[in-house]
């Protein structure tokens, strides 16, 4: 499966080579694969790695950011391998997910140090701007073992951005930080996506991928599952089987009055609530309260029994 | 050797515990001289060589504070996961254990070469010196470099390399070595004795290493060159993830 990011379609004679490419990786520990065949190029934009925990999205980040080795398979980053390959790191940001840093650092040195650490020319400068950037000026001179988690987030998202790479990859980013927070690092983020730098971040959060990124990759069990625009991604992942939980003031009578409803494609009568299966999910829910309403009975309970992620990218991978 | 990684190495090390630790362990031998100065203190080149320099500042003082330092220098960055901050850039893998190494072997040296000076001066004070001293600050400062290179290289090759170090000093170093003079030649205190034997003017009597100086001097530099050009290897192909 291949994914390209908004800017059309891997292989098109008239974009650009792609900044990020990873060509049939796999990477295995032991008898575990963590990975599995994944195959895709990214250009300019922001990419989601979307997938539950365990999925194996951190371990495709760690390939592309070269610091884990694919048992099978090629990463390439603008061009180059990213495997064994320190020059690439000039082109590129990494954003892990572990809270720890140099606790002892305040956070302009932590900056400054990552900025010295690419050889920039005014490193003192760069480190301002990236600070600035992500707003963090007010805490710049405390100790990082004082920064709450957001903050954390935000003076490493500072430390990875302060040499302006090409290519920006991001664990879980958005962990911990406050919603006003959350705000302004996608802001940031989309900014710089505007700009044209490449952006892959991994969220096992649906919505954050959702109102983030304009290419999602979703990632189950070590296996690419879906790729392509989030919108029919989603429409994907709501059109699927649902089933719901309905309780009733008379369940029997619901139970015959929702058989006939195009979008109910099966009822079953339990003890105290009804299961309802529906391949129509905006329909059913819109349907049932007026059915039950035009029968006269009340609706106590409607609830979707299995809308954990897990079991939405468990049917994107059957499918 | 990059210059930002030494400092940045250096401040980790400037915790509060770890130095006191160190201090507390530089101390031992100068209380060791001490005590001994209370006493009748005979035969005091003989005590000061091989029991207060090569049996406490050689064998026992050197390798923990290379050890403590050595394995910390990169393994706690490892450990923690913070060594992705220096992993991801661009920075030759060289340089990284060049900084690291130097960082580490400077305050090792900065601990343990006044330990062996001022220790081995209390002890042999009232006689003359023979090149005791000088003889065993300068083999203590090879030994750093050896050690600590050493203990980096375990530092990126597993996770318990206090363990495996501990292992190393009090049963290679501590007592294989003693037992088998054939191992001579795969220790480092040995290199070191040697080397202090080599400038030392004291009768054989009193001091005689089982290695020859020259031999201690290229094993010395051998040992860290090997051990440092390993870890270079072993940290361009280290694999670093916090897998989800």
């Amino acid at each position: 499966m291949t994914a390209t990011s908004q800017s059309g379609l891997s292989g098109s004679s008239a974009s650009p080579s792609p900044t990020v490419e990873l060509v049939n990786v796999s990477r295995w520990y032991g008898n575990v694969v963590a990975v599995n065949d994944v195959s895709f190029s990214l250009r300019p934009g922001i990419t989601g790695l979307l997938g539950p925990n365990g999925a194996g999205k951190s371990t495709i980040l760690h390939m592309t950011a070269g610091l884990l080795r694919p048992s099978k398979g090629t990463v390439r980053i603008a061009g180059r391998p990213a495997w064994r390959n320190h020059e690439m790191y000039r082109d590129v940001g990494f954003v892990p997910e572990k809270e720890t840093v140099y606790a002892f650092l305040t956070g302009y040195q932590f900056v400054l140090t990552s900025a010295k650490l690419f050889s920039l020319s005014d490193p003192a400068e760069a480190a301002r701007r990236a600070i600035r950037a992500v707003d963090m000026e007010a805490a710049q001179d405390r100790r990082l073992g004082g920064y709450s988690k957001g903050m954390k987030q935000r003076i490493k998202l500072a430390a990875a951005i302060v040499h302006d790479p090409q290519i920006l990859l991001l664990d879980e980013p958005l962990n911990g930080t406050d919603p006003s927070q959350r705000l302004q690092m996608m802001d940031l983020l989309r900014r710089m996506a505007a700009e044209g730098h490449t952006i892959v971040f991994s969220s096992h959060i649906l919505d954050e991928v959702e109102r983030l990124a304009e290419n999602v990759l979703v990632i189950v069990a070590g296996r690419l599952a879906a790729s392509g625009d989030f919108r029919a991604i989603r429409r994907l992942m709501t059109d699927r089987p649902h089933t719901f939980t309905v309780r009733s003031s008379d369940n029997r009578r619901l139970a015959v009055a929702l058989v006939a409803d195009e979008s109910v494609s099966g009822v079953e009568l339990n003890d105290e609530h009804l299961t309802v299966r529906t391949s129509q999910f905006a329909d059913f829910i819109r349907a049932a309260p007026r059915i039950a309403k035009t029968e006269g009975i009340r609706l106590q309970e409607l609830v979707p029994t299995d809308e954990s992620l897990e079991s939405v990218f468990s049917y994107l991978v059957k499918r | 050797m990059n210059l930002t990684v030494f400092m940045l190495t250096l401040q980790q090390f400037a915790g509060r515990r770890r130095s006191l630790l160190m201090f507390g362990l530089a101390l031992i031998p100068v209380i060791v001289a001490l005590v001994y100065r209370l006493g009748d203190h005979l035969d005091q080149h003989d005590w000061t060589a091989n029991i207060l320099l090569d049996g406490i500042v050689v064998t026992s003082i050197l390798p923990l504070v290379c050890l403590i330092l050595g394995t910390s220098a990169l393994g706690s960055e490892v450990e923690d996961g913070t060594a992705v901050y220096i992993l991801a850039k661009p920075v030759r893998r060289r340089e990284i254990v060049g900084a690291k190494f130097a960082a580490a072997a400077l305050v090792a040296a900065v601990f343990v070469l006044p330990a062996t000076v001022v220790s081995g001066l209390i002890a042999l004070q009232g006689v003359s010196e023979e090149g005791i001293v000088m003889g065993f600050a300068i083999a203590t400062l090879l030994g750093v470099f050896a050690y600590t290179a050493v203990f980096i290289v375990l530092s990126v090759a597993t996770s318990r390399a206090l363990l495996v170090g501990l292992g190393y000093v009090f049963i290679w170093e501590g007592l294989v070595t003693e037992l088998f003079t054939g191992s001579r030649y795969l220790s480092i205190r040995q290199y070191c004795l040697g080397i202090a034997d080599l400038i030392s003017t004291v009768s054989e009597g009193d001091f005689e290493a089982d290695l020859g100086g020259p031999e201690g001097l290229i094993l010395v530099a051998m040992a860290a060159a090997v051990a440092l050009l390993l870890a270079v290897r072993r940290l361009e192909a280290f694999e670093f993830t916090d897998t989800d």
